[in-house]
């Protein structure tokens, strides 16, 4: 439940750089990381955990923003490689400077909210509500933005970044702050998964992570956040389900290594069969939109 | 003598070797139609993409109402009033036909970060107006049937109407066509630019590169003639018709 409500944060954040601005973002576990170190870093000494989230959350951004400025001149596919190697670096500074937080061995967090002599069931309940609440959050300015003239011109700028800044969009804008937006949800994220686990190892942040959450976004469907909370869930259910399958079956093989073949094949047969993912790409929604649409709608039904 | 709306001076621009626009200066007034005609690979798309800040000229001035245009971004540019159809369609394929116009909207209020997630109320009622002022622009392109259907769904005479539809909504004081009236039927066509002239007399400035002269020498008022990247004639549509090097540069007969 909980990986679901964390991980549901990060495509959501990919949803909105990938889906709405078109910006193919492989380096998401570095947001991630760094949300997760800063609240770790924070939270040791003494800071109370909401300030360590919206830390998080700041500090990705910045970093956000400074990958855009070189990134965004780049093409798709190149800020993509760019990106991705970016995420490597980060997690491999982390792991190699002792002195910044503990490299390998990492920074262990105490939980945000502890009750005195709380049983196990409670500390789950209340991560799952602090979970959830930020994910809330997070969905409902995905979803305004997106059902705004904003995502309107983002999508613009995902279909034709030339026709859209000629018609009066700025479209390096417009994709600096799809970045950092996505970066400073991811950061919010990291924070949680930190706590969570009461821990922060660089073996955590993985590139995996990128692409799990890519399969997420793809699968449920890019430009619909309803999409790709269900394709988070999917593939976290999926996840979670093969690691516990994999203790009562012998394989052949490493069970995790079948699992990484399986995510391969799953982006395989989604790209090949359902580009759009499971769900649609959603309309845009605005009042004044919505009601031409039902007049039309009215105007037709007279008709037939 | 009033200020032009639009001023070229000696503008150049190559591309390695190649002059495609070689000092070309011309001026535009406020309202009325211009054309532009000359044979393909004379430098007219090439000209017009200077003008909107796609190309930055290697040489030479462009004023717009005074003020030198040159070194804008295409945005800033679209922001001051100069708007551009382009001569094959780049329409958002997975928006609908509605959204699509609604994108060109001028000074729209929602399109900011911040007043998309804080001041929503403020640009609803925008939206409200600027949805029947899309609305009535597809009616006249007879685009209103379509509105809320993909623009990827369209065909290739539609898309080109949405594309000049899509420049009106700008409500721009110089819109700059590319071939508005190739690939849509004679009738329509004319129609289009009866609706253009509509447009002009309120203050709209066009400037047209078109083909079809037949059109287009019925609703211009001034035509420049391009040849190697040059201006070679300038004149009233009868004076261009009249001058005989227009056929040896155009139709290329002797």
């Amino acid at each position: 439940m909980v990986f679901i409500g964390i991980f549901g944060i990060v495509a959501l954040s990919l949803n909105l750089e990938f889906g709405f601005a078109g910006l193919a973002n492989f380096g998401k576990v570095a947001f991630f990381l760094i949300g997760a170190y800063t609240y770790a870093l924070l939270s040791q000494i003494g800071v109370p955990f909401y300030l360590c989230l919206i830390a998080g959350a700041l500090v990705s951004a910045i970093f956000g923003l400074v990958i855009s400025l070189p990134a965004l001149r780049l093409r798709m596919d190149y800020l993509a490689i760019a990106i991705l190697a970016f995420g490597e670096i980060l997690r491999l500074i982390v792991k190699s400077e002792d002195w910044l937080a503990g490299g390998d061995w990492g920074v262990t967090v105490s939980p945000a909210i502890s009750l005195a002599g709380a049983s196990h069931r409670v500390d789950a309940l209340i991560n799952i509500g602090l979970v959830y609440f930020c994910l809330i959050i997070c969905f409902t300015v995905v979803q305004l933005l997106a059902n705004s003239p904003y995502g309107r011109a983002m999508r613009a700028i995902r279909e034709d970044e030339i026709a859209a800044e000629a018609l009066g969009k700025d479209r390096s804008k417009y994709k600096a702050q799809a970045l950092m937006l996505g970066s400073a949800m991811a950061g919010i994220a990291g924070g949680l998964y930190a706590q969570y686990l009461h821990c922060v190892l660089p073996g955590m942040f993985m590139p995996m992570i990128t692409f799990t959450v890519w399969i997420m976004v793809l699968l449920g469907g890019p430009a619909n956040n309803w999409g790709v909370l269900l394709g988070a869930a999917l593939v976290e259910i999926f996840d979670r389900g093969t690691n516990i399958a994999k203790d009562y079956f012998t394989l052949p093989i490493d069970p995790n290594d079948l699992q990484y073949i399986l995510f391969g094949a799953l982006i395989i047969l989604i790209l090949l069969y359902r580009p759009q993912g499971l769900l649609k790409e959603s309309t845009i929604k605005i009042k004044g939109l919505m009601l031409a649409r039902n007049a039309r709608g009215a105007v037709k039904d007279k008709g037939s | 003598m009033q200020e032009a709306l639009l001023r070229i001076k000696e503008v150049s621009k190559h591309f390695g070797g190649v002059y495609a626009v070689n000092g070309v200066s011309l001026d535009l007034n406020h309202g009325g139609i211009c054309g532009l005609v000359g044979p393909n690979g004379s430098g007219k798309t090439t000209l017009f993409s200077t003008i909107l800040g796609l190309h930055r000229p290697d040489q030479g001035e462009i004023y717009f109402n005074g003020k030198c245009i040159n070194n804008l971004a295409p945005h800033q540019i679209y922001d001051l009033g100069v708007v551009h159809a382009f001569q094959l369609p780049r329409l958002f394929h997975s928006l609908s036909v509605l959204d699509n116009m609604l994108v060109a909207a001028r000074g729209q209020q929602g399109d900011r970060l911040f007043n998309s997630l804080f001041r929503r109320r403020r640009w609803q009622e925008q939206e409200q107006g600027l949805v029947q002022e899309a609305q009535n622009i597809l009616e006249l392109v007879e685009l209103d049937q379509l509105a809320f259907s993909p623009a990827g769904e369209l065909s290739g005479g539609q898309r080109k109407l949405l594309e000049v539809a899509r420049g009106l909504m700008a409500k721009p004081t110089l819109l700059l066509l590319d071939e508005p009236a190739a690939g849509i039927n004679p009738v329509l066509g004319r129609r289009m630019f009866e609706k253009l002239r509509d447009f002009s007399h309120n203050g709209t400035a066009f400037f047209i590169v078109e083909h079809r002269l037949e059109i287009l020498f019925e609703f211009a008022s001034w035509v420049y003639v391009m040849d190697k990247g040059q201006i070679v004639i300038t004149g009233e549509p009868q004076t261009i018709i009249d001058d005989p090097t227009f056929y040896t540069i155009y139709l290329g007969e002797e």
